[in-house]
């Protein structure tokens, strides 16, 4: 029973154990699973184990029982869009019943799969952007599907509701926060960077090492011989540098910030460097690029060990990167072109990671990209990624 | 020897608003008779559950609260040598001292296999601890047995306890360890349901003054940047230091919240919402 499901579920990527999906089966043999509602919640409590991939659980459990089409990751998915709409649109419950012709007596009777259905006819039918009409679906316009609040006895769009079914649950896609594709948070960000970290003993010689002590009294033959060690401490030191100019990082702000914000405050021994588009031959330790330039070649002084993290699009017309005066301002004189710049780092600091907030789909769009690919290896900024990222780092070369 | 028919259903306690979702995991969880670990944002109620559930199924509850440098063994039993020491020296105790077994403890894990009645075991903040710790619990509570070496005897679980395992998330959890339990995210609670959870601690309070007080809460837990956001613990308690105040009217939560320090507690968090405040004021 069910192996459709679970084939679906490792296709998609969401670890399942055989063994869990024997656990499945022996709860539906102790007949504790007696709905498809119980199904939905029994079946993730045990085949899912991170919340991770509550949200993708949602849609192959919708896909393959009530036959929604499961999307493509790179296509626009319309019942998302659907449901930001419709959230929106309830927002003005009074001109619903008016706008679309029916009385609010009929509407009544409408079951609630016929408002979603009748909720995605309308919006296929709808092709354009459309406001204050009395048919289709726009702000100012009105549809009988709705939160409970505004549409007598019908279903409920967004939050919880307890008379729900299951498919329905799992098409609201509430985990959507929570998948590896998501908004990224900065508790999140602090899991996958957690593991970026060196433990060293430093500091002063203050903790019993019982084991040594016994060993060592022992061999004092009874005399006590206490031994004491240094306290493990990170020494991890980190560099930071972001491209914080031009119009092309601009839609990334927020996920540098949340970046920026987490180093900050979890790692000793950070220094934050700023650039514009690539690295020439100074880096500025203030964020206005003016006042405190830092030679690059200055940086061969630096511990090797120094982990260098590079947050950027790493898209620039390609003569800011190959030509020897290729930075755009004419006050910087090059006599190196910004790649050997780059190389020249990638040698200093063997671990070394360039994080980009693009996504790495779009990345073969840009030249610039695949040239500086090879020089460093590159990450997309989101959970994953940074996950990745971190392998990389705190690999032994 | 498990394989008794468990009547057992649990269905809510009296202090913890429970959804339909959570008990329907709940119940199957201890069908199955396997661990459930609870993740979620502080504040939802993980390691409430476990008290709720002692409470409803009337089963005594034991807690391990997880440290970072805990070893398994403290969880399990301790050998007490120094009392041993002790009464062979002075002799003036009860105990047999060619005894071991007299002076062995039993952990928390050790007295939830060893009472005679079926027990509640929660173990709370789990992923403190170390992987290794993890993998080598789960053995244990995966056999329902250890080994004492010390006397060279195994203990044998003689009841199954109701097992709850609580973590925040610092550290990702094994695969190993996550393949024996079932899962679980308590998500944070919407306004309705923070609503059901406020009914059950403020029985006598109007509506209106909690409708407002909701309303405040949940706006100012969408101020952006805020580094801890205030969980359903500070909420209660803020509600509770209003109600304490005599002046308070509902009506003045849209002109100024009071009492911030209750909620937010970290002085960075409280120069954001501050400003934040002041700002949705003008």
């Amino acid at each position: 029973m069910f192996v459709q499901f679970f084939y679906t579920l490792r296709e998609r990527g969401i670890p399942i154990t055989p063994t869990s999906f024997l656990r499945l089966h022996k709860a539906l043999r102790l007949g504790l699973i007696t709905s498809i509602e119980d199904f939905y919640t029994a079946a993730r409590s045990i085949l899912i184990k991170s919340e991770r991939y509550f949200d993708l659980y949602d849609q192959i459990f919708a896909h393959h029982f009530k036959g929604v089409a499961l999307t493509d990751p790179e296509t626009v998915e319309l019942t998302e869009v659907a449901r930001a709409l419709l959230d929106e649109w309830l927002k003005h419950p009074a001109q619903i019943a008016a706008a679309l012709g029916v009385d609010e007596k009929q509407l009544k009777k409408m079951t609630p799969e016929e408002l979603l259905r009748y909720f995605m006819d309308r919006l296929k039918d709808q092709t354009e952007e459309h406001h204050g009409g009395n048919k289709w679906i726009g702000t100012g316009g009105t549809s009988p599907v709705g939160h409970s609040g505004y549409h007598p006895g019908g279903m409920r769009v967004g939050g919880v509701s307890r008379s729900k079914s299951a498919i329905k649950v799992a098409m609201e896609r509430r985990y959507r926060d929570y998948s590896l594709d998501g908004p990224i948070t900065e508790a999140q960000m602090g899991e996958a960077l957690k593991r970026l970290r060196r433990m060293v003993p430093h500091g002063p010689k203050d903790v019993v090492n019982v084991d040594k002590t016994i060993y060592e009294t022992m061999r004092n033959a009874g005399e006590v011989e206490i031994v004491f060690d240094r306290r493990l401490t990170d020494r991890l030191k980190i560099i930071l540098m972001i491209d914080n100019g031009g119009w092309s990082m601009d839609p990334y702000i927020d996920i540098v910030q949340t970046l920026f914000n987490y180093a900050r405050s979890q790692f000793k021994d950070l220094k934050i460097y700023y650039f514009h588009n690539s690295i020439y031959t100074y880096v500025w330790s203030d964020p206005h690029r003016r006042y405190k330039p830092e030679p690059v070649e200055e940086f061969i002084r630096r511990d090797p060990d120094t982990r260098l993290i590079i947050v950027g699009d790493a898209s620039m017309a390609p003569s800011e990167l190959m030509h020897r005066n290729g930075a755009i301002y004419f006050d910087q004189r090059e006599v190196i072109p910004s790649i050997d710049r780059l190389k020249f780092l990638a040698a200093v600091f063997r671990h070394a990671v360039w994080l980009n907030p693009q996504a790495e789909e779009e990345w073969h769009y840009t030249w610039t990209i695949g040239i500086i690919e090879q020089i460093f290896p590159m990450f997309e900024l989101s959970l994953d990624g940074l996950e990745k990222a971190v392998k990389q780092l705190m690999a032994r070369h | 020897m498990f394989q008794e028919k468990n009547p057992v259903q649990f269905s809510g306690a009296s202090k913890y608003v429970l959804d339909d979702e959570l008990a329907q995991i709940v119940n199957i969880s201890m069908a199955l008779e396997m661990p459930l670990l609870l993740k979620g944002e502080p504040g939802t109620g993980k390691t409430m559950l476990a008290h709720a559930i002692a409470e409803s199924l009337k089963m005594p509850l034991l807690i391990l609260n997880v440290k970072s440098s805990m070893k398994l063994l403290e969880a399990l039993y301790q050998y007490d040598t120094l009392t041993r020491l002790n009464d062979s020296r002075f002799g003036d105790s009860s105990r047999d001292v060619s005894n071991i077994e007299a002076y062995i403890k039993m952990g928390k894990i050790g007295q939830a296999f060893t009472t005679d009645t079926k027990t509640v075991l929660l173990i709370d903040e789990i992923d403190k601890a170390d992987t290794d710790f993890q993998d080598d619990m789960l053995d244990v509570l995966d056999q329902m047995q250890f080994d004492i070496i010390e006397i060279d005897k195994t203990i044998r679980a003689k009841n199954r306890p109701v097992i709850i395992i609580t973590s925040n998330a610092k550290k990702d959890l094994s695969d190993p360890f996550l393949g024996r339990c079932n899962f679980h995210h308590i998500a944070f609670p919407d306004a309705d349901m923070m609503r059901r959870i406020l009914d059950v601690h403020f029985p006598d309070q109007s509506s209106e003054v909690l409708n407002a007080c909701i309303e405040t809460f949940y706006r100012l837990r969408d101020i952006r940047g805020v580094e801890k956001k205030p969980a359903t613990r500070e909420l209660i308690n803020w509600i509770r230091a209003l109600k304490a105040d005599p002046d308070f009217k509902p009506k003045a939560l849209a002109k100024g919240v009071p009492y911030l320090g209750v909620l937010f507690k970290k002085s960075g968090d409280m120069g954001i919402v501050s400003q934040s405040l002041n700002r949705m004021r003008f």
